[in-house]
């Protein structure tokens, strides 16, 4: 079941302009990459690019750039800050005649879920609490990936990465309800799979001042082990198991954006990826798919006790 | 101009306020903190039109600095000891980018053991992140060097952040008098931040702090830092004789004390500097020809400068307020890079350190420093830096070790107690050598 | 000492195929160096690695300039000027191609060295179903080709490396055979020890405005002048009949490499389409199907 859509209905209503272009180095079949390029043409082409240390930072390349907008590379730790120290500059340069109003741009922290979730909480955090007006997207591909796929907080049960060979013991951390528990006026999970409820997302957020994020889930053949091809499969299977919620808080008021009629067995997500592998051969790890399974049942069936489930 | 009676961050403040900043982010540290509350009350007091604002630490302090400059803000901040350490990869960042501000640094003395007291280790720890930087010994230097700071900042034959530091306590919540001059003379001297190559607009984007993956290009733009912080030293002497002009002030980059016919000459750098002056001005009262340099710029290192003045004296002694664990006092090392291809270098060449922490300097030591200078004769080997402690705070901290000890254990023996542990492990070597011979 | 070069592209295996040559020379007995390079290049992407082989000790570090052998995985790199295939080739005593016939590339690209082939993606295809790990087969093609690796070196190199690796005791049986195939088949290069040339002039590099000075690029969108094209092993190729406009593919194109005609038809561009085949999946009408690239494959 959908949300009603006040903006986009059909992937024909998304912009037809590109301020991504091609030509960057990033993997074949990147998700976290048409994430960006459909926030992009949703957010339109006033825009400056603040990241940090991760995957994404390989798209500008001395002496390339793929952005049509602007970009300014910071740290791994520090992007909200350095998206802080724009806004604010061009704010006061505005406010004091030095800069054109036309020449205002939207500020967009870019940053992996390494940073996002791990070294970066702390300016995040304070530019949250600060009120900063900017978007943040996320391309949380449960990893640190531009290092080889190592654990990150973001890596989910079960997930192999580089420095969890046996698959991944912690329950990720909860970056959606970290950012709410600040009452930012608006925070979402977005995924490439469902274009159109990431446009609506961003124009819905647009009239918006102050913090806003969009975690969208990356998907990642290189480390996630599976065809590029299937990059859009495995977004669609992430929602559709209810792996990945599509949903969005208002000033901290939570409505689900999209709930599937009838799950699929989390199992249909897990199998196809190569990090996930282990919980099938050369036995099936019962017990854990049974968690796992169990822990998406527990998120959702409060959601569907709701009276009227998020209409 | 008004003379006031200013603290050196009060004075901090001035130079921010009469540099018309538009931008200062914040986070509080001892003993910087005067700096921003200052900046904060004239802010709130809407005598300030720039933007301030706090921050979750200085790492993102620094950070948002620096992006502020990168989008055309003139922006100033301030920070102190771990502050500076904990913001270090962003300047590396920021100076990387090629934007300009202007950073304060009071001196404070590093953890572990965490003090209160200042040195110049936490500044220097910075030497290399491609700031210019220049120490002040006065409250009036600290306000003068910020507007100079950003005149050397914003000239595109430089184009990187500056970093001046004063001394914690000495200098920072020491009060003296300070000309603050004249809002009108500030604007000649230093005209608004023309940021046409920088700043993010709509009309003109790009991309800044670009990855660059190949050594080549690389090393051409690490280079460029390098010879951006060379072409400083002119900048700095250009910017001297206009502000000398405008506020009849005049700074080089070493401040050379009585050195006109000095045979012997002390090296030293911020406020204990003064301390130093009036021991040069006692010995010269007793007829000895001593006098002193004060290093002023530090970076760009005033290497052509040091080696001129101190070509042909006697002796030299360098005194560090700072120590790097294993080599012994920076400046020393410094000023002897320096002085290697000078033919007629001063034959005699002394490491002393001092201060750690705001550990005073008294005449004593200063009378030592000479007495060990005097003694020093051409060809003799370098020694060791030598710490210097009088007798009686050496009694004082051997008081506080006891008292940290158990009395049971109070008079055991500790297993590596010795006068020169080094000396101990040679003697062991020469008498090994001389066994197999 | 022989020094070798490898180049193919993220996921044939080129670092693997380092890595196993520099084990076979150091079982037999050699001094020897086994190193990639890393860059910001992903899978599809060029990737280069490198080793060297001696009797005495090593006094080099890093990338070759100038090869001994030069092994090549992937033909169509010699495409892209920025890979490098042949940079130093005056060295060279010799070049692997993975072809099965080596005349029309020496020809089309003026290759210098004495060039040896073998289709090695045929044969791993062959063995193993999939041509993208061809490790094994360049490996050994390299080995051969140095002249100094016995087969039991390059068998026990083979199992030693392919133990690192997550794959099942099957495949790595079958890289063994793949490997022995391809060594059988070659004959060892004759090496020849060309003068390398030291007398490069130095450049003094000047201060520059700050324009010049930093990382900044002020040429907005201008990564569009790569070309990621080459990328590809299979084409997407857009059925306009049995298209219906629906733009699923355009929007899902990670890399904006596809574009809409006035009635909406859906274009590739082919100069950087990177192959990654989502549009093909996400096509309601299959309308978008899978061709095969280039020869090598």
């Amino acid at each position: 079941m959908r949300v009603k859509r006040e903006h986009f209905r059909s992937p024909k209503d998304l912009p037809v302009v590109e301020y991504v272009t091609p030509g960057s180095p990033l993997c074949a079949g990147c998700g976290g990459l048409t994430t960006l390029r459909l926030m992009h043409k949703v957010l339109g082409e006033n825009v400056v690019v603040v990241n940090a240390a991760g995957c994404m930072t390989l798209m500008a390349v001395y002496p390339f750039t793929p952005l049509k907008s602007s970009w300014l590379y910071t740290t791994m730790g520090s992007a909200a800050a350095g998206a802080q120290g724009v806004r604010d500059a061009l704010d006061v340069l505005i406010e004091r005649g030095k800069l054109d109003a036309a020449d205002d741009l939207q500020v967009l922290v870019l940053a992996g879920d390494g940073s996002t979730y791990d070294m970066g909480l702390s300016a995040t955090s304070g530019a949250i609490h600060r009120g900063l007006n900017f978007w943040y997207l996320c391309y949380d591909n449960q990893a640190y990936g531009n290092t080889g796929f190592q654990m990150s907080a973001a890596s989910p049960l079960g997930s192999r990465t580089a420095t969890s060979h046996s698959g991944a013991v912690q329950r990720r951390k909860d970056i959606f309800e970290l950012w709410r528990a600040q009452r930012p006026p608006y925070v979402a999970t977005v995924s490439s799979h469902d274009a159109v409820d990431l446009a609506e997302k961003v124009e819905r957020a647009r009239g918006l001042n102050g913090p806003k994020l969009f975690l969208s889930l990356a998907v990642c053949p290189t480390g996630w082990g599976f065809d590029p091809e299937l990059s859009d499969e495995i977004a669609k299977l992430a929602i559709e198991t209810g792996v990945w919620p599509l949903k969005e808080a208002v000033d901290g008021a939570v409505r689900h954006t999209y709930v599937p009629n009838r799950f699929r067995p989390v199992e249909e997500y897990l199998r196809p990826q190569h990090r996930f592998a282990h919980l099938f051969e050369p036995q099936r790890d019962e017990e854990l798919l049974t968690r796992i399974q169990q822990n998406v049942d527990d998120y959702w069936a409060p959601v569907l006790a709701e009276p009227v489930a998020n209409a | 101009m008004s003379r006031q009676l200013l603290t050196g961050n009060a004075a901090a403040a001035w130079g921010a306020r009469l540099a018309d900043v538009d931008y200062i982010p914040a986070f509080p540290i001892t003993p910087q903190t005067e700096i921003i509350e200052t900046l904060a009350a004239w802010s709130q007091a809407g005598e300030l039109p720039g933007r301030f604002v706090t921050f979750d630490g200085e790492h993102s302090m620094l950070t948002a600095a620096g992006a502020a400059a990168a989008a055309g803000a003139r922006t100033f901040t301030a920070t102190s000891s771990q502050g500076l350490l904990f913001g270090m990869e962003s300047l590396y960042t920021i100076s990387g980018w090629r934007v300009p501000l202007v950073l304060v640094n009071v001196s404070r003395g590093l953890s572990a053991p965490i003090t209160l007291g200042p040195d110049h280790n936490d500044v220097l720890a910075a030497r290399d992140a491609g700031f210019v930087q220049i120490h002040a010994e006065t409250c009036q230097e600290v306000l003068d060097s910020i507007l100079m700071g950003y005149r050397i900042a914003e000239d595109r034959r430089v184009s990187v952040p500056v970093l001046v530091n004063l001394d914690g306590f000495y200098l920072s919540f020491t009060r003296e008098p300070v000309d603050v001059p004249d809002e009108a003379a500030v604007r000649e001297f230093l005209p608004p931040f023309d940021f046409e190559h920088l700043g993010f607009r709509a009309s003109r984007p790009i991309a800044q702090g670009v990855a660059v993956l190949e050594g080549a290009t690389y090393s051409h733009f690490r280079y460029q830092m390098h010879r951006a912080i060379q072409n400083a030293a002119a900048v700095h002497a250009e910017a001297t004789v206009e502000f000398s002009r405008l506020f009849g002030r005049s700074y080089a980059a070493i401040e050379q004390y009585r050195v006109e016919d000095a045979d012997t000459v002390l090296v030293m750098a911020g406020s204990f500097a003064a301390k130093g002056k009036a021991a040069v001005d006692q010995w010269r009262a007793d007829g000895r020809r001593v006098g002193l340099l004060r290093l002023r710029v530090v970076r760009p290192f005033p290497a052509a400068e040091l080696a001129a003045a101190l070509s042909g004296r006697r002796a030299v002694g360098v005194i560090d307020q700072n120590l790097s664990p294993g080599v012994g006092g920076i400046f020393c090392q410094e000023l002897a890079a320096a002085l290697y291809s000078v033919p007629d270098r001063p034959p005699v060449l002394r490491s002393f350190v001092t201060g750690l922490g705001g550990k005073d300097i008294s005449q004593s030591e200063f009378d030592h420093v000479l007495s060990v200078l005097d003694a020093a004769q051409s060809g003799d080997p370098v020694t060791d830096t030598e710490l210097l402690m009088t007798a009686a705070e050496w009694q004082q901290v051997q008081g506080r070790l006891a008292s940290a000890r158990r009395p049971v254990e109070d008079n055991a023996p500790l297993p590596t107690d010795s006068d020169d542990v080094r000396a101990a492990v040679r003697a062991e070597f020469e008498d090994a050598r001389g066994g197999v011979s | 000492m022989i020094r070798i070069r490898f180049h193919g592209r993220g996921g044939h295996g080129v670092k693997t195929a380092s890595r196993i040559l520099g084990t076979a020379a150091f079982l037999a007995g050699f001094e020897t160096q086994d190193s990639p390079v890393y860059g910001a290049e992903r899978r599809g992407a060029a990737v280069t690695a490198f080793a060297r082989i001696s009797e005495t000790p090593i006094r080099e570090r890093g990338m070759i300039a100038q090869p001994d052998l030069i092994v090549l995985a992937d033909d169509t790199l010699l495409n892209d000027p920025a890979a490098g295939v042949l940079v130093g080739q005056e060295t060279a005593s010799a070049i692997f191609l993975n072809a099965a016939d080596p005349a029309p590339l020496v020809a089309q690209y003026h290759i210098a060295p004495p060039a040896r082939a073998f289709d090695v993606t045929a044969r791993t295809r062959e063995l193993l179903g999939r041509p993208s790990a061809l490790s094994a087969g360049v490996a050994s093609a390299a080995a051969k080709l140095c002249g100094c690796i016995t087969e039991a070196n390059l068998e026990a190199a083979v199992r030693e490396e392919f133990s690192h690796l997550a794959v099942s005791p099957d495949a790595v049986t079958k890289n063994v055979e793949i490997a022995l195939s391809v060594f059988a088949a070659l004959e060892p290069a004759v090496l020849s020890d060309v003068p390398r040339a030291a007398t490069a002039e130095m450049a003094r590099v000047p201060y520059v405005d700050p324009v010049l000075g930093a990382s900044t690029v002020y040429n907005s969108g201008n990564a569009e002048q790569r070309h990621t094209g080459a990328w590809r092993v299979e084409r997407p190729v857009i059925d306009a009949g049995l298209c219906t406009r629906c733009g699923l593919c355009f929007v899902e194109c990670p890399d904006g490499a596809m574009s809409l005609d006035a009635t909406g038809l859906p274009l590739v561009d082919y100069d950087h389409c990177k192959g990654c085949m989502i549009c093909s999946h996400v096509c309601p009408v299959d309308a978008i199907t899978h061709q095969p690239e280039t020869a090598a494959w």
